[in-house]
C-alpha cells in the first residue's frame, strides 16, 4: 500500500439537523502520520465532523476524502479506527470478548486476533482485567478498553472523540506517549478535545466554531497569532469569545 | 409529608407525559384497540360458524328440521347437495354438514327417533359445540311440532356424529396447545430480540458497528443466526414438552411441527429488529407488546377462530404472520397434514415469505435510525 500524503481532506462540508447547522462549510486537510487536534466549545461540530469521516453523517453539501477515497466508501472503513465519545462496549461481555469481537469484524481470525487483542490490552494497560465483565469496570477503564477496541485492527487512520475524558492525569500522559509513537509509525490521528494541555501535544490544531474552522496551525503559531502566552487565551481570542 | 413537594413530583410526572407521546398513545389508544377487538371477536358483528345442510328426506319432517336449523342463532346454515357439502367440509369452508336422511320422516313416525347425521370438521371444539347445540335445539322444536300435529309421542333425538379430523377425544388442550407452541416461541423470541437490539443502539455499539467494515446485512443475518441457535433449542424444548409431557394430540410429523416453530422464530427475530427502529429505549420497546403483539395474538386464531371473525377483520388476520403459523401447526398436529396436502406447504411458504420481507425491511431501515 503506497502512502498517500493527505490522509483526510474535508472540503466545504455542510450538515444540518433540522434548524441547527452542525457543520457549515467545514474544510480541513490532515497529512499522513499527523496528529491533528480538533478544538472547540460544546456544540461547535467536533463530533459531527468526526462522524462524517466514517460515513455516519452524510453531508448535505461538500466532499469528504479519507485515505484517498471519496466517501461514501464502505471499503475504506477497514483502515479506520473510530472511538466514539461515550465508551460503546458490550457491558455483559468480558474485556477480552469485547476486543475479540471488534477484532473479528475487522477480519482478524485465530492467532492473529488473539495476538492483536493482547497488544491492544497492553497498549491501554488493562491486561490484568482481561477476564472482567465490562459492567464491573470503572469509567476510566471502559474508556481505555474503548480505545483498545478502536485500534485492535491497527488502523491507518485513528479518530478519537474526546478519548481521555475520565482518564486520570498519569494515564493520560501515557496514552499520549502512545499516540505520539503511533503517529511516528505512520498512523494518522484526529483527536477532538477541549483539554488544552492535550492540544499542546498535537502536531496541528483546528479551532472549530459555528460548524467551521476559525483558525488552524501549530500551538505555537496560534499563540503567536493571538499574541498571548497561553493556548487557552489564544483559543478564546481566536474564537471571538475573549472579553 | 409536604403537599407542596408531593405536588412538585405530580406536576413533573404530568410534564413527562406531555413529552412522551408514545406513552400517551399507549395509555389512551391501546385500551380502545384491545377492547374493540374483544368486542368484534366475541360476538359484536362477528360471523357464526358456517354449516351446510343436505335434506334427502322423502317425508315432511326434513323441511321442518331444515327451517328450524336455518333459524338457529348458533350457526349459519346453507342448504346444499351432498357432494357440495363433502367438498366444503374438506376445504374448511364449513365447520360441519348435517344430512337429513331419506327415511328421516318414516323412522320418526314408526320408531319415534329423529336420526340426522352430523359430520363435523372436528379440530375446533369451540366451533363443534354450537353445531351440536343447534342440531339439538332444532330437533327438539321439530319433534314438538310433529308430536302436536300427529298426536303421537315425542320422538327422541338420536343423531349419528362423525368427525373428519380428531374426534370427541380432542379437547381444548389439543386445540390451543397446537397454537400455543407457535405463540410462546414467537412472543418470547420477539421480546428478547427487540431488547437486545435496542441495547446495541442505546449503548452506542450499533454506531460503532456502522463505522466498521461490517455491513448492514451482516448484522441482520448475524442476529438471525445467533437467535436462531438459541431459538432452535427453545423450539425443540417446547415441542417435546407439549407433545411428550403434556401429551398434546399430534397426528402429523414432529419434524414439521419443529420446522414451523423455527420459521416463527425467524419471523419474530426479524420483526423485532425492524420494530426496534421505532423505539429509542428498552422501555419503549416493552410498550410494543400491548400495541403490536396482543392484537396479533387476538387476531391470529390462537383463541378465536379466524373463520368466525367479521369479514373485514379476517382480512387483517390474513396479513399477520402468526395466523399462518397457528394454522400450519393445527393442520399438522390436529389433521395430520403433511407437505403433500398443499395447505401446510402454503402456510410454510407464506411464513418464509414474511421472514424474507422482514429481513429486507430490517436491513434497509438499519442505517436510517443512526442519524
Amino acid at each position: 500500500m503506497t502512502a498517500i500524503p493527505v490522509a483526510v481532506a474535508v472540503d466545504g462540508v455542510v450538515k444540518a439537523f433540522g434548524p441547527v447547522r452542525a457543520l457549515d462549510g467545514a474544510s480541513l486537510s490532515v497529512d499522513t502520520g499527523e496528529i491533528y487536534g480538533l478544538l472547540g466549545p460544546n456544540g461547535a461540530g467536533k463530533t459531527t465532523l468526526i462522524r462524517s469521516l466514517v460515513g455516519l453523517v452524510s453531508p448535505d453539501a461538500g466532499t469528504v476524502t479519507v485515505l484517498g477515497r471519496r466517501l461514501p466508501d464502505h471499503a475504506v472503513l477497514a483502515d479506520v479506527g473510530y472511538m466514539p465519545q461515550s465508551p460503546a462496549l458490550y457491558a455483559d461481555l468480558t474485556v477480552e470478548e469485547n476486543l475479540r469481537f471488534f477484532a473479528s469484524i475487522h477480519g482478524l481470525r485465530g492467532e492473529a486476533a488473539r495476538l492483536r487483542s493482547s497488544e491492544a490490552l497492553e497498549f491501554v494497560d488493562l491486561p490484568s482485567r482481561r477476564r472482567s465483565v465490562v459492567a464491573t469496570l470503572s469509567g476510566g477503564m471502559r474508556q481505555r478498553l474503548s480505545l483498545a477496541c478502536a485500534l485492535v485492527h491497527r488502523p491507518r487512520l485513528l479518530l478519537l472523540d474526546e478519548p481521555t475524558v475520565g482518564v486520570d492525569p498519569q494515564l493520560r500522559v501515557e496514552l499520549w506517549q502512545r499516540f505520539t509513537q503511533m503517529s511516528e509509525e505512520g498512523t494518522t490521528i484526529i483527536v477532538s478535545s477541549h483539554v488544552m494541555d492535550e492540544a499542546e501535544r498535537c502536531g496541528r490544531l483546528g479551532l472549530l466554531r459555528f460548524g467551521h474552522l476559525l483558525a488552524e496551525g501549530t500551538a505555537a503559531e496560534l499563540r503567536r497569532r493571538a499574541g498571548v502566552e497561553r493556548l487557552e487565551d489564544a483559543f478564546l481570542a481566536l474564537s471571538g469569545a475573549a472579553p | 409529608m409536604s403537599l407542596r413537594r408531593a405536588g412538585a413530583v405530580a406536576l413533573r410526572i404530568l410534564h413527562q407525559f406531555r413529552h412522551d407521546r408514545r406513552t400517551l398513545v399507549l395509555l389512551f389508544g391501546a385500551p380502545i384497540i384491545l377492547l374493540g377487538l374483544f368486542y368484534f371477536l366475541t360476538g359484536g358483528g362477528s360471523s357464526l360458524p358456517a354449516v351446510d345442510v343436505v335434506n334427502l328426506d322423502r317425508g315432511p319432517l326434513g323441511a321442518v328440521l331444515e327451517a328450524d336449523l336455518r333459524s338457529s342463532a348458533q350457526i349459519t346454515v346453507t342448504p346444499i347437495t351432498l357432494a357440495g357439502a363433502v367438498s366444503a367440509l374438506n376445504s374448511d369452508s364449513v365447520v360441519a354438514y348435517v344430512v337429513l336422511p331419506a327415511d328421516l320422516s318414516s323412522v320418526a313416525s314408526q320408531q319415534g327417533l329423529i336420526a340426522p347425521a352430523v359430520h363435523l370438521e372436528g379440530t375446533e371444539p369451540s366451533l363443534t359445540q354450537p353445531v351440536l347445540l343447534a342440531v339439538d335445539q332444532s330437533v327438539a322444536s321439530a319433534a314438538r311440532s310433529v308430536a302436536a300435529a300427529e298426536g303421537v309421542r315425542l320422538p327422541r333425538l338420536q343423531p349419528t356424529i362423525d368427525y373428519l379430523h380428531g374426534g370427541p377425544t380432542l379437547d381444548s388442550l389439543d386445540y390451543f396447545g397446537a397454537a400455543f407452541i407457535g405463540l410462546v416461541v414467537f412472543f418470547l423470541v420477539f421480546v428478547v430480540t427487540i431488547i437486545a437490539f435496542l441495547r446495541e443502539r442505546t449503548q452506542g455499539t450499533l454506531e460503532r458497528l456502522m463505522a466498521s467494515p461490517l455491513r448492514r446485512a451482516d448484522l441482520v443475518v448475524g442476529y438471525m443466526a445467533g437467535f436462531m441457535a438459541v431459538g432452535t433449542v427453545q423450539a425443540v424444548e417446547v415441542v417435546v414438552f407439549a407433545l411428550y409431557v403434556l401429551g398434546c394430540h399430534n397426528q402429523g410429523s414432529v419434524a414439521l411441527v419443529v420446522l414451523i416453530t423455527l420459521l416463527m422464530t425467524l419471523v419474530a427475530v426479524n420483526l423485532a429488529v425492524l420494530l426496534s427502529m421505532f423505539a429509542t429505549t428498552e422501555f419503549q420497546a416493552v410498550q410494543f407488546i400491548p400495541l403490536a403483539i396482543v392484537p396479533q395474538v387476538l387476531l391470529s386464531g390462537v383463541i378465536f377462530p379466524v373463520t368466525t371473525e367479521p369479514v373485514w377483520l379476517q382480512v387483517v388476520s390474513r396479513l399477520l404472520p402468526l395466523t399462518y403459523g397457528v394454522d400450519g401447526l393445527r393442520d399438522v398436529m390436529l389433521k395430520g397434514d403433511g407437505l403433500t396436502g398443499g395447505a401446510v406447504l402454503l402456510d410454510i411458504a407464506v411464513i418464509a415469505a414474511f421472514a424474507v420481507a422482514l429481513v429486507a425491511a430490517a436491513t434497509a431501515t438499519l442505517r436510517r435510525r443512526l442519524s
